[in-house]
């Protein structure tokens, strides 16, 4: 039955004879190029998901396929994962809004426009899912006010930062928590990311003068706290 | 959801003697979903209520009533009928319409010959595993 | 399409608004270049623009090291994951996404994600060839499938074109039990081995 994989279980698969069954390796016929002719004979196993190019993958994940899903989820979770901790400032607070995200993720794959890239829609809907549990965190603090003075914020010092060997790398995540949500996104996106004021912008759904301003002043506020680290 | 009927014995409006039952749904359901676990290629049966079920059980016979799910089979028993509904998973390298064959023949003759009851099985393969 | 719709409302105000320096220069501007170590000669020489760069200069190493911070997910989060997604999946299966089967024996249905899995399956295991889109119609018991494919540089689309079919064909008869009554296949790109 060569439309399945030879495994253990083609014991007990059903055999079935009236179907006249292509044989894998007939392709390289008289009109082929060698290079195609010089393939191995012998039936493949299908290329296993994980080596899928991403096109194929978000088609796939688009018409359903969990598997296809599976695989872009785990080869994009480890930078999503960093993001959402950089903006949340808590492991297991990034760890909640990732498992939100990913599940949303593949509730709305099916409206993902290809023509965008699909880090990008990733990471946007990671940030969203950021920073919506930030507001749950926080619901009485107007988060968009610029400026505004935060009681506790993500990063703020905690017990476990206390530890922390890297002083000035303390002081920079607590400062870093006390800027407005929006900001300290843009920011994270740009500084720690490295990414282009057009991609954040996408990424954000902000103008990118929004967001050249948002950096600017989360730069500006950073760099005066961390004068005294100098 | 409520746990209506359990082992409250059961009686067909006109109060037949002999349709009198005796067997609940989720009695109905554990049989079905272990006679559908021993049939070669059901990998796994899933815990859920298809729209399938919701639709066609839930107003067949006129009426709303909770189903309750037993390790992935459902089952409405009304009358001397049952109404069997399972979600499997089976593997590649069993042909889906004849693996849904032999899981409704398997629970159909499992159940039948436990309660008697007359047993339609809605299966729907929800995935095959590669 | 904004999905935020604080970002979204979030208009024109104080957050755009960048003051300029003393000598003219956009803040950002001489910040971004201070970063990349590409400042000009007026920013070089200026001295508004050396606070700016001062401060640039000055974030630079502890932001650096921040950068290199990889905290890694745990190992648990994709398993949690996916189980939500499973439940979504079989929760959420609508009769418009079945397809019958031709059981003697009742109702039966088959996820149409899960045949088209199989039958993508089926073209995948055809050295040179990958399958991507794979949309299943049903007409009575009969399965239309249009499906495109991806294949290797050097493959002879022609004769893999008949074969796919001949794949497809073999896989609803054998693997779901449906019969195929038509196959449109579109060769959608091209590749190379890696």
């Amino acid at each position: 039955m060569h439309a399945t994989r030879p495994t253990d279980d083609a014991a007990l698969a059903r055999p079935s004879s009236q179907v006249a069954r292509p044989v894998p390796g007939s392709t390289a016929g008289p009109g082929v190029p060698p290079a195609a002719r010089s393939a191995p004979v012998a039936a493949p196993d299908a290329p296993p998901e994980q080596e899928l190019d991403e096109a194929t993958l978000v088609v796939r994940a688009q018409e359903g396929d969990v598997r296809a899903f599976e695989v872009l989820a785990r080869r994009h979770q480890a930078v999503l994962f960093r993001v959402a901790v950089r903006i949340v400032g808590d492991p297991a607070d990034a760890e909640d809004a990732l498992q939100d995200a990913l599940l949303d993720a593949w509730r709305r794959i099916a409206r993902f426009h290809r023509d965008a890239a699909f880090s990008t829609w990733m990471y946007r809907i990671v940030t969203n899912s950021c920073l919506d549990l930030l507001r749950r965190r926080r619901p009485a603090l107007p988060v968009d006010e610029v400026g505004e003075e935060r009681l506790a914020g993500p990063g703020s010092d905690g017990p476990e930062r206390a530890a922390e060997a890297d002083a000035g790398m303390a002081a920079l995540r607590a400062a870093l928590g006390r800027l407005p949500d929006e900001q300290r996104v843009c920011w994270v996106l740009r500084e720690l990311e490295g990414m282009g004021y057009t991609e954040i912008a996408h990424i954000t759904g902000a103008t990118e003068t929004a967001v050249r301003g948002r950096i600017h002043r989360a730069r500006k506020e950073l760099a005066e706290v961390m004068r005294a680290w100098r | 959801m409520s746990a209506t009927p359990g082992a409250t014995p059961r009686t067909t409006p006109g109060a037949a003697p002999r349709t009198t039952l005796h067997v609940g749904d989720l009695v109905v359901a554990r049989l079905a979903a272990r006679a559908a676990r021993g049939v070669p290629g059901v990998a796994g049966l899933r815990p859920d209520l298809t729209q399938a079920l919701l639709g066609v059980a839930g107003t067949v016979f006129g009426q709303q009533r909770d189903t309750l799910p037993a390790d992935g089979a459902t089952a409405v028993v009304e009358g001397g009928h049952a109404d069997v509904s399972l979600t499997v998973l089976t593997r590649l390298g069993h042909n889906c319409r004849d693996l849904a064959a032999a899981v409704q023949r398997a629970v159909s003759a499992e159940v039948g010959a436990y309660t008697g009851l007359q047993v339609t099985v809605r299966v729907t393969i929800a995935d095959v595993l590669i | 399409m904004a999905l935020d719709p604080s970002a979204a409302a979030t208009g024109p105000g104080a957050d755009e608004q960048i003051e300029p320096l003393a000598c003219g220069r956009d803040a950002a501007v001489v910040w971004d270049h201070a970063a990349d170590g590409m400042l000009d000669e007026h920013e070089r020489g200026c001295p508004h623009c050396a606070a700016a760069i001062a401060d640039a200069h000055g974030l630079d190493g502890v932001v650096h090291r921040m950068a290199q911070e990889q905290p890694l997910p745990p190992p648990s989060l994709m398993d949690t994951v996916m189980e939500a997604v499973l439940d979504t999946v079989t929760a959420e299966l609508r009769p418009q996404d079945l397809l019958a089967l031709d059981s003697p024996a009742g109702p039966a249905r088959l996820s149409r994600p899960a045949a088209a899995r199989v039958l993508r399956h089926a073209v995948d295991r055809m050295d040179g060839m990958r399958a991507r889109s794979c949309r299943i119609e049903q007409d009575g018991v009969h399965l239309t499938v249009a499906i495109t494919v991806t294949a290797r540089f050097g493959v002879d689309l022609a004769s893999v074109t008949a074969r796919v079919r001949q794949m497809v064909v073999a896989a609803g008869e054998q693997a779901l039990g449906a019969p195929v009554a038509r196959v449109d296949i579109t060769v959608v790109d091209l590749w190379d081995e890696p």
